[in-house]
């Protein structure tokens, strides 16, 4: 991989009008290198502004960065310079999944199986929409059985609840919630849901995650060690977060009338059931 | 630069488990008093802890939690605090077993008193 | 993306633009010759840069021994979004300049920081020193173009091209 992403920088760096940026952001992007992969998808749209592949791979790129909006708007981007193009009806179903707006995402979904009736990926996106779709409708009985619709396996469910409850017994009051993120500020567990119910885990999780990145960078200079905890306290709440294994951070939000100490024991709490769930092999 | 914070800082300095007090441009990351233990790297802890407010601060206001008022950093070997005013971030370094409860007091007065 | 004309600048100058999170940086001797750049797209661009640079530092440099008896050793301009550093380095080849812009995601005690490590570093280098051959005029400009070319993949005898974030 690396010496594939040198071989492509610097034929990219011989000819910068070279369409091998669309490679080389690819092979970035696949690598976790993302803001790298940003830049040289932005560097090659600035050179060809009406390239739909490489509106294609930001779209990819920030689907990783957790910007589902302007991926959506980017594969938008891509339909209307390329409206026969598959990946893009399938990004904006996949978006559109994520986000919870099921008939939308069904929407541009079928109109990739039209496109395209053979991509099993897009059957399998299809079948997920209606089974969600179905269940928002009350549960009933599939009626898509003839279309070689799969329900979910059974063990994906568990899994998939336990990771959003995974800190639920230890939230008993409801004073605080807490969120389990990956190295790139992606939630891997738990919730943040709003006074309104609405769940912005993921909002709060992209926000905040950067704020263990400063910590780290200031550990490598200061002397102090590796660091433990961070806590932020705002006019809302009291935030506080304590690194995991492999770059990870566990995210605590907190009433601003819980006692400090409390806070830190619940971050402690939350620590230890993540440590157990990752342990586990939890994904 | 002194400011009418420097005996403040100097008391703080002096509190148990202490290491170092600094009063920190928060934009530039520069120090613009300071009372410190000998050995102490004042510079890197004033850009690195003025950082690290900056980043707390605008982080918490995207996220919809508000103006920041106090930051602690716990570490294996020690904590650095921060609370900021005007543009300005007041820093302590304090040791691991440092009353960080009664430095959190201290440092929320003296911001009260701050003026320059 | 950082590129250099010189190979054993890649390392150091790299880690501080991660380190110091700066828009760009551009490492040249006093003369204008570039050692190494990040976050320059344009050769021209460069080139400006260099030549400015170079002046600048030659100007303060005169300006701190009138005023102070000494050269300056670094200089700041704050700018309404942007912030500038230019700064004096050693390595074994003689003294370099680092000019860096950066924004509100660094501050100048963080470029300062990583500035010193910078400097420590191109310090420590192990490159050969070439015979003193000192630069002609007539050869300047095309030592410059030479630099420039390598520096951006138009010339044969490019050495060194790396992206990096």
């Amino acid at each position: 991989m690396a010496d594939d992403i040198r071989r492509l920088s610097e034929e990219l760096a011989r000819d910068p009008a070279s369409p091998v940026y669309l490679q080389l952001g690819e092979a970035l992007r696949r690598g976790g290198q993302l803001d790298l992969a940003l830049k040289v998808a932005l560097r090659g749209l600035e050179r060809h502004p009406h390239e739909a592949d490489a509106h294609d791979l930001l779209a990819r790129i920030a689907v990783d960065r957790g910007e589902l909006e302007r991926a959506f708007d980017e594969w938008d981007m891509v339909r209307r310079i390329a409206p026969a193009h598959l990946g893009a009806r399938k990004g904006m179903g996949y978006v559109l999944f994520k986000q919870g707006r099921y008939s939308e995402a069904q929407t541009y979904l079928s109109e990739a199986s039209e496109l395209d009736g053979e991509d099993e990926t897009v059957a399998t996106a299809l079948a997920m929409v209606r089974v969600k779709l179905r269940e928002g409708a009350g549960g009933a009985e599939s009626a898509d059985s003839d279309h070689g619709i799969q329900r979910p396996q059974r063990a994906e469910r568990p899994q998939r609840h336990q990771a959003s409850s995974l800190f639920d017994e230890i939230n008993e009051t409801g004073e605080h919630t807490a969120l389990l993120l990956d190295a790139t500020g992606l939630v891997m567990a738990g919730t943040y849901l709003t006074q309104d119910g609405r769940d912005v885990a993921q909002e709060v999780g992209a926000e905040l995650s950067g704020v263990s990145d400063e910590a780290r960078r200031a550990m490598r200079h200061l002397g102090l060690g590796n660091w433990s905890s961070l806590t932020v306290e705002t006019d809302a709440a009291v935030v506080a977060m304590a690194p995991m294994r492999d770059d990870a951070l566990l995210l605590v939000a907190a009433s601003k009338a819980m006692p400090l100490g409390l806070v830190h024991r619940v971050l402690d709490r939350c620590v230890e059931r993540a440590n157990g769930w990752l342990g586990e092999g939890a994904r | 630069m002194k400011t009418n914070l420097t005996p403040i800082l100097s008391a703080l300095t002096r509190q148990r488990g202490v290491r170092g007090s600094l009063l920190v441009d928060e934009t530039d990351g520069v120090i613009i008093d300071a009372t410190m233990h000998v050995g102490m790297k004042g510079p890197a802890f004033a850009a690195l802890a003025a950082s690290l407010y900056r980043k707390a601060r605008l982080s918490a206001e995207a996220a919809g939690l508000g103006g920041v008022t106090f930051v602690r950093l716990r570490a294996t070997e020690g904590h650095v605090c921060t609370a900021g005013k005007n543009e300005m971030v007041l820093v302590i370094v304090a040791d691991v077993h440092a009353n960080i409860g009664l430095i959190r007091m201290e440092m929320l007065k003296a911001l009260e008193r701050l003026t320059i | 993306m950082i590129s250099v004309a010189e190979p054993w600048v890649e390392a150091p100058l790299k880690r501080f633009v991660d380190d110091a999170r700066v828009t760009f940086a551009l490492l040249i001797y006093p003369s204008g010759q570039v050692l190494g750049q990040s976050g320059f797209s344009r050769a021209v661009e460069v080139m400006s840069a260099a030549a400015l640079a170079a002046g600048i530092y030659a100007t303060v440099r005169e300006l701190g021994r009138t005023l102070d008896g000494k050269g300056f050793r670094d200089v700041f301009h704050a700018g309404a979004k942007r912030r500038l550093y230019l700064a004096e380095a050693f390595t074994p080849r003689g003294p370099c300049l680092l000019l860096t812009v950066f924004d509100e995601q660094s501050s100048l005690g963080l470029v300062q920081l990583y500035f010193e490590e910078l400097r420590t570093a191109l310090a420590q280098t192990k490159v050969q020193v070439p015979d003193a051959a000192p630069m002609l005029d007539e050869n300047f400009e095309v030592e410059l173009n030479r630099n420039l070319a390598m520096l951006f993949g138009r010339a044969p005898g490019r050495r060194h091209i790396t992206p990096t974030s």
